[in-house]
């Protein structure tokens, strides 16, 4: 009997739900929902790197260190950090 | 235990190397939302340009490999080499796909005079010319990612096939397949950036 983290099914199961994640992106940028569409499009790419570090790379099933469930959030942290340090520059010029 | 502590450290490791990817994607991201913001009209008719559909297959494609991948990672674990195989191989085949796509976008672009540097390209307003400057330094710098994905992977399929990589030293394959699965996670980004958000 095949084991392991997460089976088969599992992994076809998180594709699935790439693809149809995919699918609502593209269908939601061919409409015009203005300010709006940026915000779908970034957060349909953030769920689908959800799945991905989760399920694929496993993040989810790292108990080996503490920090793993910390690296992710943190460099996130850092990124918005310098963005919205950069916008404070550029947009109050 | 001691075999085990290593594991944990190696993979660290390669998260240490998978971040620092992130924060230098994340500084092209950062300059490309400045100028998108500076130039938001040239920005959105350039976006306009690039060929959806093909860049929504090669998400396809890159979702898909990365699937393989994930199954290559769990049959090789569970003693299935043979299996493992045939799921590595659709990965570099996948991979190579992305990339061949990756030409025919490129080379149709380049065909209409709007490459860096190019002097139809130059004629244009500046927007569009730094639209195009981090269209190809960005996609560029990914599919170069790719490649060097493609060569590790080949280089796994090989061990894998000579037995120098099995469920008991699966350790390099593992972290072959977080590489491969950052850069999908790269491309899952750059796909709205480019192709969607117009």
């Amino acid at each position: 009997m095949i084991s392991g983290e997460g089976g088969v099914k599992t992994y076809i199961f998180v594709w699935l739900s790439l693809v149809i994640l995919t699918g609502l992106a593209v269908s939601a940028a061919g409409m015009d929902w203005g300010g709006w569409s940026l915000g779908v499009a970034l957060g349909i790419a953030f769920l689908k790197s959800g799945l991905i570090l989760n399920y694929f790379m496993h993040l989810k099933d790292e108990r080996g260190l503490r920090l793993f469930r910390w690296m992710i959030p943190g460099i996130l942290a850092i990124l918005i950090l310098f963005i919205g340090l950069t916008f404070l520059d550029v947009a109050f010029r | 235990m001691k075999n085990h502590k290593d594991n944990t450290v190696s993979t660290l490791g390669m998260w240490l190397f998978l971040l620092s990817e992130i924060l230098l994607f994340g500084g092209l991201f950062i300059i490309c939302s400045v100028y998108r913001y500076n130039h938001s009209r040239i920005f959105h008719l350039a976006a306009e340009s690039l060929n959806r559909p093909l860049g929504a297959l090669n998400t396809l494609i890159l979702l898909t490999s990365s699937l393989t991948m994930a199954l290559s990672i769990f049959f090789l674990k569970n003693r299935r080499s043979e299996r493992s195989l045939f799921f590595l191989f659709l990965t570099i085949f996948l991979g190579l796909f992305f990339l061949s796509n990756k030409y025919f976008e490129w080379a149709s672009k380049v065909h209409h005079g709007v490459y860096p540097n190019a002097p139809v390209l130059l004629e244009r307003e500046r927007g569009e010319v730094l639209f195009y400057g981090l269209y190809y330094s960005m996609t560029g710098l990914h599919g170069l990612h790719v490649l060097v994905g493609i060569g590790l992977l080949s280089v796994m399929f090989v061990s894998v096939l000579r037995g120098k990589i099995d469920h008991e030293r699966i350790l390099p394959l593992k972290n072959t397949g977080l590489y491969w699965h950052l850069v999908d996670i790269i491309w899952i980004f750059l796909f709205p950036l480019f192709y969607l958000i117009t």
